[in-house]
């Protein structure tokens, strides 16, 4: 089966409803699936990503817009 | 950052793939804004060095301290909500570090006064503590926890532009408000019936910085062990 590419929009979440709400998302996808969360807070640009790597995840950020980013999250485990 | 793309993983190619069709828009350049900002901020401080040298060095001391708090993004919300979210302990272990470090420095100008048979500065602020200080610290920790920031957070992020929380600024202020309104009351029922506590009138003042950096590294060596044990 293909993995597939999930977008999660967390545009106008103040922290830690981000972190929250990948956490959730995250353990709903199969390994290998991607997660693309958007996020317009800085602090979560810290949280989700330093998370995910904790748990073990391939993790990269792109800054898509001023003040606004995704977290590209490939689940590994 | 580098630790996890040394080679490019799936991720980055079906990130770029996917990205490059979708969104990007030529992103405007901000550095003139951030250069006129600055002339902006350095004519202001030389205005109000002028009215008053006070002023000007709080002037300074609030610039820097906005600065560094949204480039480090230290977040003391964070720093006591991640342990129990997440299990991260890496924000609180950075602001134990940073009492432990003020907690050397403070004690050096008052010991400095002290010694020197000056008033000893900053005393107006150790405050009486009781009951009212934990019942007070845990509703701020709610507050601050819904609203995504502490006092300094919020407006760091109302500076970075982000929308939610000008609306935590206005609720901030309107408590502040109510707070300074009503303090006298809640000061002599509640908050003036506990002792004050300067730890140099208990343990000297060596004793006072060693006992106060023991808690600080105990709670270190526990967030660390915290960590371990979460995220293993």
């Amino acid at each position: 089966m293909m993995a597939q590419e999930v977008l999660l929009d967390c545009l106008g979440e103040a922290c830690p409803v981000p972190l929250v709400k990948t956490e959730k998302k995250l353990t709903t996808l199969a390994v290998g699936d991607i997660l693309v969360v958007q996020i317009d807070h800085s602090c979560a640009m810290k949280n989700i990503p330093e998370w995910a790597r904790k748990e073990g995840h391939n993790v990269e950020i792109e800054e898509v817009d001023d003040g606004e980013w995704e977290v590209i999250i490939e689940k590994v485990k | 950052m580098s630790e996890v793309n040394v080679t490019p993983s799936p991720a980055s190619r079906i990130s770029t793939g996917r990205r490059t069709g979708t969104r990007r828009k030529p992103k405007k350049n901000q550095i003139p804004y951030g250069i006129a900002l600055f002339v902006g901020m350095l004519a202001f401080g030389i205005y109000l060095t002028a009215v008053s040298a006070r002023l000007g060095i709080f002037w300074l001391i609030g610039c820097c301290f906005g600065f560094i708090l949204q480039k480090s993004r230290f977040c003391f919300t964070a720093s006591l909500r991640d342990p129990a979210l997440t299990g991260s302990t890496s924000l609180s272990r950075a602001v134990l570090i940073a009492f432990a470090v003020t907690s050397i420095a403070f004690t050096a100008v008052k010991y400095g006064a002290h010694i020197g048979g000056l008033p000893i500065p900053g005393q107006g602020s150790v405050a009486p503590i009781s009951l009212a200080t934990a019942v007070g610290a845990f509703l701020f920790g709610i507050g601050m926890v819904i609203a995504g920031g502490c006092a300094s957070g919020t407006l760091m992020r109302v500076g970075e532009g982000f929308g939610m929380q000008f609306l935590s600024l206005f609720f901030f202020i309107v408590g502040s408000l109510l707070g300074a309104h009503n303090f006298g009351w809640w000061k002599i029922t509640f908050i003036d019936k506990g002792p004050r506590i300067f730890l140099p009138d208990i343990f000297g003042w060596v004793g006072a910085v060693a006992a106060q950096l023991l808690v600080i590294a105990l709670l270190y060596v526990l967030a660390d062990k915290w960590e371990n044990k979460k995220l293993g």
